[in-house]
């Protein structure tokens, strides 16, 4: 797992490049019983080539790496320079190792304690003691400097945690680079001139105490190669007070020996500004690595396609879509009373006792009730209609719609005799009245037939 | 061809809700229901599936149109009951390509394939004689079937259809598409797995499934509102200045930037809500989404759906308290409880003056020269609280809300909502998770995970019971 593997499915996410069912069949096929961060990393490896060049992977790195190799050409030449300034000796004055014991020792630590520190406040995403790093200042100026890729990324909005792990190790490589610069200054400076290191300081330290300080400093290399350890004797001698006329003369007596203090200088570049920035290096590698699988589970989307992968696809609906019917037409002649009397008047399922309660109630009078459709058989229905003649008042259930039978049934009355109007009655407890969503329902059913004999009471 | 898995063919006369129950037992929004009879004129096919496998199927089938002459047909055969299926079967083959029985052969093929009749009437109208030449063609199909009372309208003429249907069908039950529930939907697919004994493993499976269909929509649904509150919280929205000084009318336009981003923050979530509810043609009330007469960002919307002041003020003095306590256990008491005092009364008076801000507004990039102004993440405590009531609100609601529903959803507020979920202890917890997310810090999985168990648990709450 890389920061391409991230970026890779940050776009792939993005960009929904499969669907629930390919990832369900993903899941099926090569998520089993494999970790979530692996099936998540399997995934994208698989997925990857269905997005447009060019990958935000690709320029991403690309630019990181342009980022990262211009700031470690910056912090190697800072540090060779830094050590000529520090090594530059006159003649005159001995070169003060004090200042780049502090360089190489002091520094590096307390710059490592404050990487430890950041690297415990990294969830933070506004951590100062990341802010502080000059690695994170050193992008941000280059990141004013026009540049093409960075703007192809500026949309991109990288985790805080892994944005941070990436800004720690980075400042750690760049450490190294410096110290790097630092300790080939002090070797070409050693192999190129003949200086004479002494050293210096306002503080009342006695070369006891320092020589003490020293061999502690010096713990890690002392047992193998003790030369590397100023010796009581050698500090003693390079003892150097400002207000001297000149260099004393137990100086000018031992200049040969001044020399000597590069070795120790060497090593506590190589053990504290180098190895130790190593270990940090490494350590840093771990949290970075860490933080990208916390932050590659983090994206937004994850959690979707893990529960895609492993959670069964369920599906209740239709497997097609249903057309939707026709626009209906209210076109059919109606009338608003009934008039008093009729030649026939039938009921559509309508029982006889309650077609002549309806009458009653509707002060109709017809010397001819049928009940029609409902449980007669069509022969009965048949021989209705032919004893049906003139005007024939129909009652119909409103609530129930016109079928195909009621509209077979109309079309052969009508045949018959010389005017149909259908009556869409209500229950009995709605006093008989229909309600004017169900006549609607039946005048747009029966506008369908176009016959003229036919009449609907509204 | 006979298939394996239980089918279930939904039959009966037109427009007596056979499609509105499909419809509530399929969870989908797409069926035609429709006054206007012969809506449905082919069936439809429903199937539980689980991985591509089908598990049951239900089938929507046009209504019985001229039962009477099908009847006729069948009994012009007279033959033994063994023999009545293939007269039922030759009628389906001498008729077939006949459209005066379209939809008569449309709903007796799939049961004639081995479907579960489920037999469809309308108890709120009165039994009539009619309905007897369909049940009679039912039953000469010798399948199992069962009846099922619909109520379309308040009457109740139940009593009577059950003496009718009880005649015809071993099993009558009583089922309202409009207002059904997981209950009465597992308690009626029940009763669908008694038609037949090799239907009840199946079908049992399936009501597992389909209670594990719920539970994975509940457990989405937490996972979108909790990212919903999460981006809501943490959004900062920012507008490049071009002069050195910064205009109201900057600050305006950058704000309502925010406000607008938060809004369709909101819109997009109660899509993906609707989506995961099978609620994808919901017609909703506009106003309610558009925020017109009840802006998200109004003194109405804190009150229904946020924390009161002094609700507000609890709840920040409480979280203070915790973090104070926090500094008094690592010194173990010698602080004398002050750090609990203390960060109760920061807390407290952090979040009661914090009551109508959203969040500063602050010149960013000075020194880089690339100078904009900023808005977010949220300062406003109670805005938490408030979007995610409405999101609460708007799940329930349409996890809630019958498939079989076809008219507008008005989501209306209820003022006693808030209490249906949000107690002190509640309150608390959530806070804490709200404070990080407003916190712009790296929110891990672990984290939101949290949060989205939080939001599960309220949710089963609202939605099972």
């Amino acid at each position: 797992m890389n920061l391409k593997s991230y970026l890779d499915l940050y776009e792939l996410l993005k960009n929904d490049v499969s669907s629930r069912e390919e990832r369900r069949a993903f899941g099926l096929s090569y998520g089993l019983g494999k970790s979530p961060l692996d099936q998540v990393i399997t995934w994208t490896s698989r997925y990857y080539k269905k997005l447009k060049s060019p990958l935000l992977s690709e320029t991403f790195s690309s630019y990181m790496y342009g980022v990262t190799m211009t700031l470690v050409i910056i912090a190697f030449f800072l540090g060779v320079f830094s050590g000529i300034t520090l090594l530059s000796y006159n003649g005159h004055e001995p070169v003060n190792v004090v200042y780049f014991m502090a360089m190489v020792i002091v520094l590096p630590l307390f710059t490592m304690l404050l990487t430890v520190l950041s690297m415990i406040r990294s969830q933070s995403a506004q951590s100062i003691l990341v802010h502080i790093s000059p690695a994170y200042w050193l992008e941000k100026m280059l990141g004013l400097l026009p540049n093409a890729m960075q703007k192809s990324i500026e949309t991109f909005k990288i985790n805080p945690l892994l944005s941070n792990w990436i800004v720690i190790k980075r400042s750690q490589l760049l450490a190294i680079f410096f110290s790097l610069g630092l300790l080939l200054s002090l070797l070409a400076v050693v192999a190129t001139k003949d200086i004479a290191f002494a050293w210096s300081t306002t503080l009342q330290i006695t070369p006891e105490v320092l020589h003490r300080y020293l061999n502690l400093l010096a713990f890690p290399w002392r047992e193998f190669i003790p030369t590397a350890v100023p010796s009581l004797e050698l500090i003693e001698q390079s003892q150097y007070f400002r207000l001297g006329d000149s260099l004393s003369d137990e100086m000018i007596h031992n200049a040969s020996k001044l020399g000597e203090w590069w070795r120790f200088l060497v090593f506590a570049t190589l053990f504290y500004a180098l190895f130790l920035r190593f270990v940090l290096y490494l350590v840093s590698l771990l949290g970075y690595h860490l933080a990208l699988q916390k932050s590659l589970m983090g994206l937004e989307g994850v959690n979707t396609l893990l529960r895609d992968m492993n959670e069964p696809i369920i599906s209740t609906h239709a497997l097609h879509v249903e057309k939707i019917s026709s626009a209906v037409q209210k076109n059919i002649q109606h009338i608003q009373k009934l008039d008093t009397s009729y030649d026939v008047v039938q009921g559509w399922a309508i029982p006889l006792s309650k077609l002549t309660v309806v009458i009653d109630s509707m002060e109709v009078i017809t010397p001819n009730i049928f009940e029609v459709g409902g449980g007669n058989t069509l022969e009965e229905d048949s021989e209705i209609v032919h004893k049906s003649f003139g005007e024939v008042l129909l009652y119909v259930k409103a609530w129930e719609p016109p079928t195909m039978d009621f509209l077979d049934y109309l079309e052969i009355l009508l045949e018959s005799v010389d005017k149909v109007i259908v009556c869409p009655i209500g229950t009995e407890e709605e006093s008989y009245k229909a309600k004017a969503k169900w006549v609607d329902i039946w005048v747009q059913k029966l506008s369908l037939l176009h016959n003229k004999k036919l009449w609907v009471k509204i | 061809m006979m298939k394996k898995h239980p089918r279930f063919a939904v039959v009966g006369h037109p427009n007596k809700g056979k499609s509105s129950i499909v419809s509530a037992l399929a969870l989908d929004d797409t069926v035609q229901i429709s006054d206007i009879p012969g809506t449905t004129n082919k069936q439809r096919s429903f199937p539980l599936k689980v991985d591509g496998k089908i598990l049951y199927e239900l089938i929507d089938t046009p209504g019985f149109q001229r039962a009477r002459r099908v009847l006729a047909w069948l009994e012009k055969h007279d033959v033994s009951a063994d023999k009545k299926h293939d007269v039922v079967q030759m009628f389906i083959t001498e008729h077939r390509g006949d459209s005066q029985f379209n939809d008569e052969l449309e709903l007796l093929e799939p049961i004639m394939q081995g479907a579960g009749i489920i037999y469809v009437v309308d108890a709120s109208k009165p039994y009539g004689k009619e309905y007897e030449a369909e049940m009679e063609v039912l039953r000469w199909t010798g399948q199992p079937s069962m009846a099922l009372i619909n109520h379309i309208e308040e009457t109740d003429y139940s009593s009577e259809w059950k003496r009718a249907l009880g005649q015809y069908f071993k099993m009558v039950r009583t089922f309202n598409p409009m207002t059904t529930n997981i209950e009465q939907h597992v308690s009626i697919l029940e009763s669908m797995a008694q038609l037949k004994e090799e239907w009840i493993a199946p079908v049992k499976e399936s009501i597992k499934l389909f209670e594990r269909y719920q539970e994975q929509r509940i457990e989405e649904s937490s996972q979108v509102i909790t990212q919903l509150i999460y981006d809501a919280l943490s959004h900062v929205e920012e507008l490049s200045l071009s002069e050195e000084e910064t205009t109201t009318d900057e600050k305006e336009r950058l704000e309502e930037q925010y406000k607008q981003y938060l809004r369709k923050l909101e819109i997009a979530t109660q899509k993906k809500i609707e989506k995961i509810w099978n609620h994808d043609n919901l017609q909703k009330k506009q106003t309610f989404l558009t925020f017109k007469n009840l802006d998200l960002f109004s003194e109405e919307s804190a009150s229904v759906f946020g924390l009161t002041r002094k609700e507000l003020l609890i709840t920040g003095a409480t979280s203070g308290a915790i973090t104070g306590a926090g500094i008094d256990l690592l010194f173990a008491g010698h602080t004398l409880l002050l750090g609990g005092t203390i960060g109760a009364l920061v807390g407290g008076a952090g979040a009661y003056f914090g009551f109508n801000e959203l969040s500063e507004i602050k010149v960013m990039g000075q020194l880089l020269g690339k100078r904009y102004l900023q808005m977010g993440p949220m300062k406003n405590r109670n805005f938490s609280y408030i979007i995610l009531g409405r999101a609460l609100f708007h799940t329930s609601s349409i996890a809630t809300r019958s498939h079989a529903i076809r008219s507008v959803a008005e989501l209306s507020m209820e003022n006693a909502f808030k209490e249906k979920w949000l107690d002190d202890s509640l309150r608390t917890s959530l806070e804490k998770y709200h404070k990080k997310f407003r916190s712009l810090d790296e929110i891990n999985n672990e984290t939101l995970k949290e949060y989205e168990t939080l939001i599960k648990n309220i949710l089963f709450k609202l939605i099972r019971h």
